[in-house]
């Protein structure tokens, strides 16, 4: 009985079994197709790094909830701490498996994420690259983000000025720290203080205390706070040893400023001008306390809200807005890109910036 | 003995009548139904299932040569290091000093020998801990990653991608499907065929034994062709342009040629003998010193491997390349029955253990679980399998993975060792 009962059930399985695998979904790569638009309630993926910053934690909360406002469903993804870039390549092609029809990316690493992104164009979706422009692909469709040179242009210039109101006259003593290499945006920071700073440095009315003046030899390794303060520790311990003074620090972003200032104050020292970016809440606060100098206010409800205008745009199948056609050379081919302006925060105008933004207006009062 | 035993027995290869013997295949099948429901099918389409070969070809490649080196009784923790390491010399060679691309894979697999030979030397010749020595080289090929590559990300060659992105090209007439992948799935189900053919002949040809029941091969039979069917279908099916991927059919290659060596040479069940009982191994001629130096070497040119296939995936080779890949490997290992002790495991099991994981990774994120929550999963995941076949152990049963791959061992070691522990049936292949 049961040995008959068992050969009906194999055989109905394998029956089964392959007959469903018969089902092929072979078609034609890259639907070229024009672009028509898609669903209203269509699925939107949002793959963005690891939580190691305010800002990502924040921009996938806004995320989450700006797309389903507007109607879509949506998918927002963190990669995994410790194995990010793999993480992320798994995510994108979950996504392309759902069938989102537009992918946004905020890229752990820039340059590793072609063949993704490459699936995603075949299946017909939309790539935005999200804050970081994803490098060495000819299938990214648009680029938005705060106009980074600017960031660093400002950073350069509140790094002077911030400086200037303490000694009214140079030569100044500084050190400076740029972001992760694998970050596209890293050299696009550094450049744009260098922008500043580097006439100054040629006049030598700015002296880089320890000579280390290569965006190499300044990286942060996955913009870890640890790997900025053991640098700064580092630099305390060998340049600044006996009592040469050190002026101004420039720092990328606000966890790293935190992390040199906690190494600057460890070794007892004065705390310098130090710049930074991101208006993290423990930043500001350090910023009305008189110890972090600045910060840049890009505001992630702004990009995010953009990002997802640009969405609704693609639905309806328009034409997004872009404003640089020719900057964002991935590499490849020059990304189109809608760039916000950056704001630069000091403790004179935090009161005004942040006037409209409810976590930390209160702090600035 | 009841007849469910007997089934059971004839079946799966298992001699004791508990369902649970079988388990990590029945987790595995469950988990895939379990998505294929909860994801509404999107498990099982063509795409997922390609992704999915692609995703986790590189950690089954490193498992392999973990499993060895586990079954040999030691740890190798320097893999992620040495497959970023690799990748960076690679993907520099190539795109910057112009080696063609064949010659980089050469030349990679080159490295990870030295590296391996490297290892080997202070495990086998010096007595370090492999414990030690592979921790002291995931520091050193890591900073060497980042010393060469300046933590740089460096971009290889559209030629070089194949190995990790690539497919079977399209030849042949149009049939809707992808005609390579079919002919590949015909072979394999020929190959089971044959085998099971020969199994029975052997069976007929020896004393005292006696062949399955004929109905037993033909469902055995039917179920194999049918999931090899069901899955030659599905990769042959997918978006024009692929395949069943190239890095698929490298790793499928891999296991194949590994599974034979470790269970039907000499040399492979040495590497058994060493992990169980080194000292009598050596008493018994087994010379230990080659036999780690080799296992560490093997595992130096798979980590190598592993790594270029990872940038030809990635399209460039990055800092942050094998982070944390060595513990992807060794949860593969142990979650397919190895024995934390040596001595003990298959490569078919790490590869089913691997398997798993990477299905329940999948299936967890199609569904949008966040990666905070995957991790916990699988830490769980990976406690309770091992929990539950060291319980199952200490209960005199079989260990889940011994029985679980005994349907793809040669028959005549079964009937000889039939009533052994499996440990010893591991040591003795019935030669």
């Amino acid at each position: 009985m049961r040995t008959s009962l068992t050969k009906v059930l194999a055989v109905g399985f394998v029956a089964a079994l392959v007959a469903s695998g018969c089902g092929s979904e072979r078609r034609e790569s890259g639907s070229t197709a024009p672009e028509k638009g898609f669903a209203a309630d269509a699925l939107i993926g949002v793959a963005l790094p690891s939580k190691t910053s305010e800002n990502w934690v924040l921009a996938g909360d806004l995320f989450t909830n700006g797309l389903k406002d507007a109607g879509f469903q949506s998918d927002v993804q963190y990669a995994g701490a410790s194995t990010t870039v793999a993480d992320q390549q798994a995510q994108i092609t979950a996504m392309i498996t759902k069938g989102a029809k537009v992918i946004v990316i905020g890229a752990t690493d820039a340059a590793q994420l072609s063949t993704q992104v490459a699936q995603a164009k075949q299946s017909g979706a939309v790539v935005v690259a999200y804050d970081r422009l994803i490098t060495n692909t000819p299938d990214v469709d648009y680029y938005i983000a705060f106009d980074n040179f600017k960031v660093g242009q400002l950073q350069g210039q509140a790094l002077l000025d911030g400086m200037k109101s303490r000694k009214a006259t140079g030569p100044w003593t500084v050190e400076l720290f740029s972001g992760s290499p694998d970050d596209n945006n890293s050299g696009v920071f550094f450049n744009g203080a260098m922008d500043v700073l580097k006439p100054l440095i040629d006049r030598g009315e700015v002296v880089v205390g320890s000579g280390q003046t290569d965006v190499k030899q300044t990286a942060t390794q996955g913009w870890k706070a640890e790997n900025a303060q053991s640098r700064m520790d580092s630099l305390l311990n060998s340049t600044y040893a006996g009592d040469k003074t050190l002026d101004g620090v420039l720092s990328p972003n606000d966890t790293l400023a935190r992390a040199i200032i906690t190494s600057i104050k460890g070794a007892g020292k004065p705390i310098p001008i130090v710049t930074g970016q991101d208006s993290e809440v423990e930043s500001v606060k350090s910023i009305m306390a008189g110890e972090q100098y600045s910060t840049i206010n890009k505001d992630t409800r702004k990009l995010v809200a953009e990002t997802v205008n640009m969405v609704k745009t693609l639905q309806a199948g328009n034409q997004p807005t872009v404003n640089d056609t020719k900057s964002y050379d991935n590499g490849v081919k020059v990304v189109p890109a809608y760039l916000l302006p950056p704001i630069i925060v000091t403790k004179a105008n935090a009161a005004e910036a942040y006037a409209d933004d409810p976590k930390l207006s209160p702090l600035t009062k | 003995m009841s007849r469910r035993g007997d089934l059971q027995k004839n079946l799966f290869g298992g001699t004791t009548s508990n369902a649970r013997q079988f388990g990590m295949i029945f987790t595995l099948i469950a988990i895939i139904a379990f998505f294929q429901i909860m994801t509404d099918g999107l498990t099982l389409t063509s795409g997922n299932m390609i992704a999915l070969t692609q995703q986790y070809a590189y950690i089954s490649i490193l498992s392999i040569g973990m499993l060895m080196v586990i079954v040999a009784g030691h740890i190798d923790l320097s893999v992620g290091s040495v497959a970023a390491f690799t990748g960076i010399v690679v993907a520099k060679a190539i795109s910057e000093h112009g080696l063609p691309w064949p010659a980089g894979i050469v030349l990679g697999l080159l490295v990870g020998a030295l590296i391996g030979a490297w290892q080997g030397f202070w495990v086998a010749w010096i007595g370090v801990p492999a414990f030690i020595v592979t921790l002291a080289g995931m520091l050193l090929f890591r900073g060497g990653n980042q010393y060469i590559g300046n933590a740089d990300t460096v971009p290889v060659p559209e030629g070089f991608r194949t190995i990790g992105a690539g497919y079977l090209p399209e030849v042949g007439p149009d049939t809707g499907y992808n005609n390579l992948t079919l002919l590949l799935g015909l072979a394999l189900c020929a190959a089971v065929v044959w085998r099971e053919w020969h199994a029975r002949r052997v069976r007929q040809r020896m004393e005292g034994a006696e062949p399955a029941p004929l109905w037993v091969s033909a469902v055995r039979l039917a179920v194999m062709v049918g999931v090899i069917l069901f899955a030659t279908f599905r990769f042959a099916g997918g978006r024009v342009g692929t395949s069943f991927p190239v890095s698929g059919i490298i790793l499928a290659v891999l296991v194949i040629a590994y599974s034979f060596y470790t269970r039907n040479t000499a040399g492979g069940r040495h590497i058994y003998a060493v992990g169980g009982n080194a000292r009598a191994a050596e008493l018994s001629g087994v010379q230990l010193r080659r036999v780690n130096f080799l296992v560490m070497t093997n595992m130096g040119i798979l980590a190598a491997l592993a790594g270029m296939i990872f940038v030809a995936r990635s399209a460039a080779s990055g800092p942050q390349d094998g982070l944390n890949w060595e513990l992807d490997a060794i949860a593969a290992v142990f979650i397919g029955g190895a024995a934390v002790s040596g001595g003990l495991g298959t490569v078919s099991g790490s590869i089913v253990g691997g398997l798993v994981m990477a299905v329940l990774n999948n299936g967890l994120q199609l569904i949008g679980t966040g990666a905070d929550m995957v991790q916990i999963i699988k830490g769980l995941f990976l406690l309770g399998a091992v929990a539950l076949d060291v319980y199952n152990k200490k209960q005199g049963r079989f260990s889940v993975i011994g029985s679980l791959m005994r349907p793809f061992r040669r028959e005549p070691p079964r009937t000889l060792a039939r009533d052994t522990s499996t440990r010893e049936t591991e040591f003795l292949p019935g030669r």
